[in-house]
């Protein structure tokens, strides 16, 4: 959506704006799905991935009709640090999308641990029942939650075309948004170690393409999965209890105990 | 509450039922019309693909070719069906066996995936013709088709060796295998010809569509130092949307010409003519030979063909061109052979068969 109005009006904040809009009418769908009809989250959530999936298509092939370039973002260097050499160019030129994702992790950890609408969205991920007892109304943040987060999704997706393919074609996402789904259990559901993670993912995804770019004799198929390997190294060998919300993917109904 | 959700539930069934109505009219629609006009000698062709019509690049060649045959024979001779995304070859199973049940003559699995599924699948239907490729094993009702990806890659290899002028080029790999291998070959040795001091580095995504994973490895192909860059599958548009984003880098496709996505990038095209393969097989299911046969689109008959991008023909040297059509004659002549990996089937095993 995001990029059919980019390459419209050729206005890409206009594109970024519809397509956060589209990320939440579709949040508001799997809340419909999932909070008030208390559907099994992991089905619904497949099913709503194919929805999105053949619409984008479907949409794709009636209004755009072949895959389209856009001029797309461009890069923009941070006067000063941009001119250190090496650290400079990894990580301040690039468009702006990228310096919003990390000023976003640091915003989200704010919001999620010292503002009170931060502490109900744990609560009502942890122990709906206590924060319906104490007054919170459990589906309305949740309902909240579900379209910030896909409105993130949204901007995410509009960061692939928009942002980095400067295109569109059917299937651009290659599953990517799953990697994200297993950042955020990689992350302990923080956004710090989120962030970490996904730092760690691309380096290491990165270094792979060196790798066989270089022509360093390695399989290709070993450096390919190199990635998904660390990720999973770090996350075996790493200390302490993978923590996960208690109440995950759990329906609330009043005056049952999960 | 509960009533509300169960009003909700029944209007959303009703809603699911009438958007399947929707889509299983269409269907009955045309075979209703089909009764009415249907002749005997009207070929039914289903085209299953892995990705879309519209994907600039190997599905929509073959789609494209199919398309031409229509055009040229009367849509009242040939009817079309296709499917699209079922790169997964079990689900692809399930629509091959469909389509054969419903009686179509000829069912095309374009993709080299679908070898096995169709193996399986063609027993039940001896009198459909089944064909899939890149592949050479054959059965009595199925088709394998098989373009020389090398001989296009050697050109292009050529092209590139003569153009550059950092001395590398880069390809960016889907996965090596199929016709990814054939074309990757041909070109490392195209350039190995021209001027073999050039270096060709190879890289691979791992994946056939992942779009902008193939934009990112491209840019570590230019960042490493290349300037012409190549490579196969349906990715590649987000590789050549990479290298548009940059001056003096260029393209040479495979597939198709894909010169419409980056006019000022794409310099040569290696393009496939599908048109021709289709009609054999039509033509040879006339004559009652259901499959068996393993085509090869070759340079030599014309199936395989090398096309340049008019805009930036100024670019090129004469005497690149010149080095490219020489190569190409002693191609098409039989008097260049190109080495293939092992696993691959010489040339000549292929003509015997």
């Amino acid at each position: 959506m995001g990029f059919f109005v980019t390459w419209r009006t050729g206005n890409i904040y206009l594109g970024i704006l519809i397509s956060l809009i589209t990320g939440a009418l579709m949040g508001l769908l799997m809340g419909i799905v999932s909070i008030t009809f208390k559907a099994e989250q992991g089905i619904s959530g497949i099913g709503l991935y194919m929805f999105g999936w053949g619409l984008s298509g479907l949409l794709f092939r009636l209004y755009v009709g072949a895959i389209t370039t856009i001029e797309g973002l461009r890069p923009v260097k941070i006067p000063g640090l941009g001119d250190i050499p090496y650290i400079g160019t990894i990580f301040f030129n690039h468009n702006w999308l990228v310096y919003l994702a990390y000023i976003l992790v640091p915003i989200s950890w704010v919001v999620l641990y010292k503002t009170t609408w931060g502490l109900k969205v744990r609560a009502v991920g942890t122990t709906p029942e206590a924060a319906d007892n104490l007054g919170v109304s459990v589906d309305g943040i949740r309902y909240q939650c579900l379209v910030l987060g896909s409105m993130m999704a949204g901007l995410a997706g509009a960061y692939l075309t928009v942002g980095q393919a400067n295109m569109y074609a059917d299937y651009i996402t290659a599953g990517r948004g799953f990697i994200a789904v297993a950042l955020v259990y990689f992350g302990r559901w923080s956004p710090l170690g989120i962030l970490a993670g996904s730092l760690l993912f691309s380096m290491a995804d990165s270094f792979q393409q060196w790798v066989q770019v270089l022509g360093i004799s390695v399989p290709y198929e070993l450096a390919v999965i190199l990635p998904y390997v660390i990720t999973i190294m770090a996350l075996a060998v790493s200390f302490g209890r993978v923590w996960a919300p208690a109440a995950l993917g759990r329906p609330y109904e009043r005056g049952t105990r999960g | 509450m509960k009533k509300w959700k169960r009003i909700l539930t029944i209007l959303a069934a009703v809603m699911l039922l009438a958007t399947l109505a929707a889509c299983g009219s269409k269907p009955a629609a045309d075979t209703a019309k089909e009764g009415q006009e249907k002749k005997p000698e009207k070929v039914r062709i289903a085209l299953v693909l892995p990705s879309t019509v519209d994907d600039m690049a190997w599905s929509q060649s073959m789609y494209e070719g199919l398309k031409a045959v229509q055009e040229k024979m009367g849509k009242d001779k040939v009817e079309i069906a296709v499917s699209e995304r079922l790169g997964n070859a079990v689900d692809a199973g399930a629509a091959i066996r469909q389509y054969a049940s419903q009686g179509y003559d000829i069912v095309i699995a374009h993709g080299a995936q679908y070898q096995s599924v169709l193996q399986e699948i063609a027993a039940d239907f001896p009198k459909t013709t089944f064909a899939y490729g890149t592949g050479f094993q054959t059965a009595p009702n199925i088709f394998a088709y098989d373009p020389q990806a090398q001989e296009g890659g050697y050109l292009l290899g050529i092209l590139a060796a003569k153009m550059t002028k950092s001395g590398i080029t880069g390809i960016v790999g889907p996965v090596e295998s199929g016709d990814a291998i054939k074309y990757n070959y041909g070109f490392q040795q195209g350039v190995a010809a021209a001027k073999p001091e050039v270096k060709v580095r190879i890289a691979y995504t791992g994946s056939f569509n992942d779009i902008v994973g193939a934009g990112e490895l491209a840019k570590v192909h230019m960042d490493a130092g290349a300037d012409i860059l190549t490579g196969s599958s349906q990715q590649a548009v987000g590789a050549i949307r990479a290298v548009a984003g940059r001056s003096g880098k260029y393209w040479l496709s495979t597939d198709m010409d894909q010169s419409s996505i980056a006019p000022d990038t794409v310099l040569a095209a290696q393009f496939y003519q599908w048109e021709k393969v289709v009609t054999k097989m039509i033509e040879l299911r006339q004559q009652g030979i259901l499959g068996g046969q393993h085509l090869v689109l070759s340079t030599a008959d014309g199936t395989l063909g090398l096309k340049y991008n008019p805009k930036l023909a100024d670019k090129i040297p004469q005497e690149a061109k010149d080095a490219v059509e020489k190569a190409r004659q002693a191609i098409a002549s039989g008097s260049l052979k190109i080495e293939l990996p092992k696993e691959q089937p010489k040339k000549e095993e292929q003509q015997k068969k």
